[in-house]
């Protein structure tokens, strides 16, 4: 475990951790998705439908892809809804959709506020709590220069019915 | 043209190029207001360029920028290696058919950038089509 995380939050599944500057980067694959979209809400929707798609050419069973379609609209609506609100037009949403044999990890990050207290937020603060109850671990970094980055990763279940 | 970002997508090269890119474009396509024949004609060039860009891309990579605007879809492939936009489209020939992408593109086009190359493809909704 890095020595410079900070734990800010834990729920049913999953430990919430922060990390400062100088932390882990994840990593990329050759097997990897990468999108790229403008922070609007109807973006996120074509997020949540590729990863649908994705997750469903894996055989991950569907209960679990609602999981992970859950957790990732909720990581994208708060980068919408936070993160460049200081700005006139939206910037980036970022997202990796990257498997491995076991692990299916899902990173949303934005060049803008990140995560953290924001001014304009009325909301009843459930998203953080609500990934983490969905997804084996979340970690929020910082972006290399703005933003943050979140990284959610979940165990593949096996689909019933499977050969 | 806006200052705000494109949407852009980077799948490796494999079987989940097809299924992620014609969703994508499918669900731009619709955004951009497409009728329903020249969606299908989206997807389809979407799942051309899924089949046929691997061989000529420059890594293990098809990246796409997307750019939906009023009744039109642009997309832009790359970056290919030289010469890999031309055999793309060539690529996309099927036999009694002819060139599809040629046949259902409004404009397309090749252009050089660095050693690479990027075709671009624009859809659009026109009555008289």
């Amino acid at each position: 475990m890095d020595s410079q995380q900070s734990h800010i939050g834990a729920s049913r599944n999953a430990r919430i951790t922060r990390y400062e500057p100088n932390g882990r980067q994840p990593r990329g694959t050759s097997a990897d998705v990468r999108l790229s979209l403008p922070a609007r809400p109807e973006n996120v929707a074509v997020i949540r439908h590729v990863l649908g798609a994705f997750a469903e050419a894996l055989r991950i069973p569907p209960e679990q892809v609602e999981d992970m379609r859950l957790a990732i609209t909720e990581a994208c609506t708060n980068v919408v809804r936070h993160a460049y609100y200081r700005e006139s037009e939206p910037g980036p949403i970022d997202v990796i959709i990257r498997p491995d044999d076991e692990r299916l990890h899902l990173i949303v990050s934005d060049r803008g506020e990140g995560i953290g207290p924001s001014p304009d937020a009325d909301g009843p603060g459930l998203g953080l709590p609500l990934i983490a109850a969905l997804a084996d671990s979340v970690e929020i970094q910082p972006g290399p220069t703005r933003g943050s980055r979140l990284s959610m990763s979940f165990t593949r279940r096996p689909h019933v019915g499977a050969a | 043209m806006t200052a705000e970002p494109s949407t852009t997508v980077s799948i490796a090269s494999g079987p989940l190029v097809g299924p992620i890119l014609r969703r994508v474009v499918g669900m731009l396509a619709a955004r951009a207001d497409l009728p329903l024949d020249r969606l299908d004609d989206a997807v389809l060039v979407a799942d051309l360029i899924a089949a046929r860009a691997p061989a000529h891309s420059v890594d293990d990579k098809i990246n796409v920028a997307l750019d939906p605007g009023h009744r039109s879809l642009r997309l832009r492939v790359g970056p290919l290696r030289q010469g890999g936009g031309r055999a793309l489209i060539v690529d996309a020939a099927v036999p009694g058919v002819g060139n599809v992408i040629e046949q259902l593109a409004d404009e397309l086009s090749v252009s050089p950038e660095g050693e690479a190359e990027f075709l671009h493809v624009r859809l659009a909704y026109s009555n008289g089509r």
